[in-house]
């Protein structure tokens, strides 16, 4: 049986009468590198904090390595990395000043050799302080110190906001270099979707604080698809087909986003449509993010294609 | 060893203010007192002792020259105070660092008490080692012949506690998540109040030591239970 080792239950958060989310059952089993996406303001930021602990729930509970998330102990935070969002550091530390300050709470587990092949692989001066560091560089130094221990549980929030893309692919790597030692389980939140494709294989979507999908990135791809119909009549008002997220009409054709449709339960409905033809587009996985997470009403700003 | 990891931080987070108190102090103080001891010593000898003139004992302590030095230990403490406070308690929110320091391998009143531990060494160190320093100048016969009343000397250590009490109230205000106008100021007002009220009773120690635990009840039930 897999080790889950992340578990939420019904876990609800209310920031006075806004709810930031909204009854998440969520599971991550052990060993697997789940991106945790949702757009801004989603509570992907809420969520990775009540996991944490540093926020109370307003209901339900969150466990991490099967401790409460709102008692965990000294003993399991050493056994959990955590990136903060924007790689908030001690500013007046210079970076080795802050390698001893976390080697402190890791007295055995701390990998020196480990940390020293990073700030080189980055390329940064261990004199020089946080405050004097770029964004990038914090995020390595951010990166490095949360690798550095080893932890079985690796949780980062945000980590390659504002990172360019060479940075931000050398974070990835030092992502895929923990990824790479056995056991090792990794939640991380990302805006950019090419990230989440690159490293995970899982995806976690928040959506207005509700948990929307949770489940192997394979899944998430293969469940949402575009059909494209074209009809040589008028197009039919009525859409009955199961799993349809969104549909756009055109005089003599629809596009229908559907999720966890079967393409044979498509080409069955076009057929008794009376669909002149129709195709299946596959989406690359942040198309597949933005209908799968657009509200109903949704429609694109300007309609490029029937241009 | 996490402990003294977190000490560390703390006491070289604070370490400029530290330092600046105790160069206002050292230099305002010591500058007054050093005039103090050097007036007052002509003043006792060659106007107080003159002949004729009948000494009591209380003539002996009533120019206490290290008390010129009052004021200035008096508002570099509650300087010090204000400041370290703001610089432990509030500054993280803005840094937002919180997150950081409380995902150590330590519980959240071990941290705390790293912070709560250096904000007190502070005073000790800047403030209480100079004072005494002072004290021990002052006492010297050759700087100044008449004894000093230790009455001024305990002074100065109230004056050190009130500057404490200044830096809890500091810190509880900033720990509160209450609104200003409603409880978030109470941490400022109980110390201004315990300040204004016990800056010159005798019987100041016992009554600071009961705010100090008051506020230390309060910092630590808001930490062990706040949102970060």
């Amino acid at each position: 049986m897999t080790e889950i080792v992340l578990e939420t239950k019904a876990l609800t958060k209310y920031y006075g009468g806004t709810l930031a989310v909204d009854h998440m059952d969520l599971e991550i089993p052990r060993g697997c590198i789940c991106g945790f996406v949702g757009r801004n303001g989603a509570g992907k930021t809420t969520a990775i904090k009540l996991m944490l602990g540093l926020l109370n729930p307003t209901a339900g509970s969150s466990k991490l390595l099967g401790c409460d998330s709102s008692a965990l102990t000294p003993a399991i935070r050493q056994r959990i990395g955590y990136v903060t969002e924007g790689h908030r550091l001690f500013r007046w530390m210079s970076i080795g000043g802050l390698e001893k300050f976390q080697r402190a709470f890791f007295p055995k587990q701390w990998d020196d050799k480990f940390f020293a092949d990073m700030i080189e692989y980055f390329n940064l001066p261990k004199k020089k302080k946080i405050k004097h560091l770029s964004n990038g560089q914090r995020a390595q130094v951010s990166l490095a110190l949360a690798l550095a221990p080893n932890p079985e549980l690796l949780i980062m929030d945000d980590p390659t906001l504002g990172l360019d893309a060479a940075i931000r692919r050398q974070f990835l790597e030092g992502m895929i270099e923990l990824i790479m030692r056995q056991g090792r389980t990794v939640l991380f939140s990302s805006h950019i979707l090419g990230d989440v494709e690159r490293v995970s294989d899982r995806i976690v979507v928040i959506d207005k604080g509700v948990l929307r999908a949770n489940c192997s990135l394979e899944q998430f791809q293969k469940a949402i698809k575009k059909a494209i119909l074209s009809f040589t009549d008028s197009v039919p008002d009525q859409v009955d087909i199961d799993g349809v997220l969104h549909c756009r009409r055109s005089e003599k054709g629809l596009e229908l986003t559907l999720v966890g449709t079967d393409d044979e339960e498509i080409a069955e409905w076009a057929k008794s449509a009376g669909a002149e033809n129709y195709h299946i587009v596959q989406m690359n996985l942040e198309d597949q993010f933005i209908e799968f997470t657009a509200p109903a009403n949704y429609r694109r700003l300007f309609q490029w294609e029937e241009k | 060893m996490r402990f003294s990891a977190l000490l560390r931080k703390e006491l070289r987070e604070c370490l400029p203010w530290i330092l600046l108190a105790a160069v206002v102090f050292f230099a305002f103080g010591g500058f007054f007192l050093r005039a103090a001891a050097y007036f007052g010593d002509r003043y006792w000898r060659y106007s107080r002792f003159s002949p004729g003139t009948t000494v009591s004992p209380y003539d002996l302590t009533c120019y206490p020259t290290l008390q010129t030095a009052g004021p200035w230990l008096f508002f570099s403490s509650i300087g010090l105070g204000l400041i370290l406070g703001v610089r432990h308690f509030w500054i993280p929110h803005f840094t937002r660092t919180w997150p950081f320091l409380l995902h150590r391998s330590v519980s959240r009143k071990t941290i705390l008490a790293a912070k709560l531990t250096a904000g007190m060494i502070a005073f000790v160190i800047s403030l209480g080692a100079l004072w005494v320093g002072l004290f021990w100048y002052a006492t010297r016969p050759e700087v100044f012949p008449i004894p000093q009343a230790p009455r001024v000397f305990i002074e100065g250590w109230i004056f050190i506690m009130l500057g404490l009490v200044t830096y809890l109230g500091t810190a509880l205000s900033a720990l509160s998540t209450a609104n200003w106008y409603t409880t978030k100021i109470f941490g400022l007002i109980f110390a201004t109040f315990t300040t204004i009220t016990l800056l010159s009773t005798v019987w100041a120690i016992g009554l600071i030591a009961v705010s100090t635990a008051i506020l230390l009840v309060q910092i630590f039930d808001t930490f062990l239970r706040r949102e970060f």
